[in-house]
């Protein structure tokens, strides 16, 4: 009888044909867009990491409230004991320290008078320490676009924009005026090693990369810095391991009236990214929702035309000794067959759309020009286990629901009702 | 042993408010092996009772009984099991599944039932082969003419050897040549396996072949004729 439904299905196209093509549209979009929101968010969520966040992040709790000031003044002391406790409390992430710091950027002429200025968004990392990861973790050495990585102290990188207005090169000198933790004037000279462009102009603007001990010298922050980063040694962030661990170091090291003791903030609580995370979780929901909603509204509709066009079929199977039980179940057969077609088809270029742009992003660095959020330039969709069932299972739903209801009018009618409307 | 055996049978459609008395008041008896006919105007209830008889409607009052079975009494997968296995029906408009081949129209009502592929194969064969259509074994519906479109159909009817035959009008759409052959087919099924067939129709040739003609008027019989 499967094989009678199924031949009923491969010859008569267009009772296949249209509910397939719903379908597959329906479900390529559910996998499609699930894939690419994923992904979006996945790389949102480890550039925020990367550079900003951590997977957690130590900072002091009057640091922590005037975050987006730079207050140095409220920096993190005592560094290397922090770091030595979360070392051996921790083994199973990696701890980093970093400065940032606001500033002037002055690029002098022959004669050491100002030629440019602009303001610098200064970022310390640990560049020269040999079994330093951070070169890595914020892509550096991939994002220089002359020049190379600061070999010794005194050498900077510095944005490529601003290399190119201002007409700086490798090898020139420039100048940073800021002020140090304790509030003083501060000025040094940096030689400029290489310019560098992230492709993301929130990283670029004013950008300028020095080690972490030049900072520590130059703003009097020996045994400080602003943050200190943790990163699960996997590389991926997992909310429910952050959480514990936050939990944790804040019970043993934070002391909740001290301004100046240390507080961990897990990735999902900072920059309003549990906001976005929530709402992002929840579109995909949505989403998935209206497009199973609308499917299976579009593939009711067909069930019931197509049910109208079968009347014939159905009254003949009747008379052929079939009962409308058995009609109503061949009707849901089908019903199944064609979801599982259409849901294969749909996923599997799903799929392959998400793959295609797993391994190559598209771009949206030209979009983001003025954009003033950390966003990556380049997004690529992620091809996860979810998505072999995300769109599988509503586009299969979907047509079955929309066929029973259909196939319930028919199953509703008396047989004598449904033979007449037959014979006319 | 009468096959079909109707007393006081009535049949009231809803219509409006109030209701349309279809069949009133039938007492009827068929033998096996009648070539019998129900004749009479439009309207005159002829489908009403053949649709009975087929256990794809009920009684109002009264009682059918069909091999045995009282209509009234039948669950709907009874029913089915009734016509599937004992009863062939032969429309005026064929009714062959478009998207099928003429064996696989033969075919279906076999389906149903727990027969192997090879006894559904000799069966088909040979019911195609009762009306002269094994050439067209292949052919989809839509490539037969009229009359062989309804020698398919009687096909169908036939492959399950039914006991009980329900035609009607089964010549309603066919010229004078094809309804004869038809007929004819079904004449030589009826003696050869001795099936009851039972007819409706208005149409004179089919009256010609009858042994039997039954006239209906608003619901009632009015004359039972037995040719000889
Ligand atoms: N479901 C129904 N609801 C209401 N009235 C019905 C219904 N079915 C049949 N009738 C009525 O019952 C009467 C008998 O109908 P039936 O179809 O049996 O006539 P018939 O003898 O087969 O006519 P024809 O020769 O035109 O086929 C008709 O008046 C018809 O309108
Ligand atoms: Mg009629």
């Amino acid at each position: 009888m499967i094989k009678f439904i199924f031949k009923g299905i491969l010859r008569d196209k267009s009772r296949s044909l249209l509910p397939v093509i719903v379908i597959s549209i329906g479900v390529f979009l559910t996998v499609f867009m699930s894939g690419w929101m994923k992904g979006v968010f996945t790389d949102m969520i480890d550039m925020s990491a990367k550079f900003q966040t951590g997977h957690v992040k130590i900072m002091t709790r009057s640091y922590a409230e005037n975050q987006n000031q730079l207050p140095n003044d409220l920096a993190l002391l005592n560094v290397e004991e922090i770091l030595t406790g979360l070392n051996s409390d921790y083994p199973d992430m990696e701890w980093v320290k970093r400065i940032n710091f606001g500033g002037l950027l002055d690029v002098p002429d022959e004669n050491g008078e100002t030629r440019a200025q602009g303001p610098a968004a200064g970022r310390a990392v640990d560049l020269l320490s040999p079994n330093s990861t951070e070169a890595d973790r914020m892509n550096i050495t991939n994002s220089i676009v002359k020049g190379s990585l600061p070999g010794k102290q005194g050498e900077a990188l510095i944005s490529n924009d601003f290399a190119e207005r201002f007409g700086v090169k490798p090898g020139d000198d420039i100048t940073i005026f800021g002020s140090t933790m304790y509030g003083s004037m501060m000025f040094k000279t940096f030689k400029v090693s290489g310019t560098i462009s992230f492709g993301s102009s929130f990283l670029d603007r004013g950008a300028i990369i020095i080690d972490i001990s030049d900072a520590q010298l130059a703003l009097d922050m020996e045994d400080a810095s602003s943050e200190i980063l943790g990163y699960f040694k996997e590389g991926t962030y997992d909310d429910m391991r952050a959480d514990s661990v936050k939990t944790s170091f804040n019970s043993m090291y934070s002391i909740a009236d001290d301004e100046f003791s240390p507080k961990m903030f897990k990735l999902r609580e900072q920059n309003g990214l549990d906001d976005l995370l929530t709402r992002g979780e929840n579109m995909s929901g949505i989403m998935v929702f209206i497009f199973v909603l609308a499917m299976s509204i579009v593939l009711w509709n067909t069930g019931l035309l197509g049910g109208l066009r079968r009347y014939s079929e159905y009254g003949v199977r009747l008379a052929l000794g079939e009962n409308k039980g058995h009609i109503y179940k061949t009707i849901i057969y089908e019903a199944i067959l064609i979801g599982l077609i259409g849901s294969i088809v749909g996923t599997i270029f799903g799929l392959g759309a998400c793959y295609y742009l797993q391994e190559n992003g598209i771009d949206f660095s030209s979009l983001m020009k003025n954009v003033n959020m950390m966003m990556p330039p380049v997004y690529r969709a992620v091809v996860s286990p979810e998505l072999f069932y995300i769109g599988f299972f509503p586009g299969l739903i979907a047509m079955t629901l929309g066929n029973a209801l259909a196939g319930y009018a028919i199953y509703k009618r008396k047989t004598a009702q449904l033979f007449k409307e037959l014979e006319v | 042993m009468a096959t079909i055996k109707i007393n006081d049978l009535v049949k009231k459609f809803p219509v409006g408010k109030g209701h349309f008395t279809a069949l009133n008041g039938i007492n009827l008896n068929f033998d096996k092996g009648e070539f019998a006919g129900l004749v009479g105007p439009s309207g005159s209830g002829k489908t009403t009772l053949l649709n009975i008889i087929g256990s794809l409607d009920t009684p109002t009052t009264g009682s059918t009984i069909v091999l045995d079975k009282s209509i009234s009494e039948l669950s709907n997968k009874q029913a089915a099991k009734l016509r599937n296995k004992h009863i062939g029906f032969i429309f005026q408009t064929y009714n062959l599944l478009p998207v099928y081949t003429v064996f696989e129209n033969v075919e279906f009502s076999l389906l149903l039932q727990k027969i192997s592929a090879f006894e559904r194969k000799k069966a088909v064969m040979m019911a195609l082969e009762w009306v002269g259509l094994t050439d067209k074994a292949k052919s989809k519906p839509n490539m037969l003419s009229g009359g062989e479109s309804q020698r398919v159909a009687i096909a169908r009817s036939m492959v399950k050897k039914p006991e009980i035959v329900l035609a009607d009008e089964p010549t309603a759409n066919l010229d004078s040549k094809n309804s004869h052959h038809i007929l004819q087919t079904m004449k030589k099924l009826n003696e050869e396996l001795n099936v009851t067939f039972l007819f409706a129709t208005h149409d004179e040739k089919v009256m010609q072949y009858l042994n039997r003609i039954v006239s209906l008027e608003d619901g009632k019989v009015v004359s039972d004729e037995i040719k000889t």
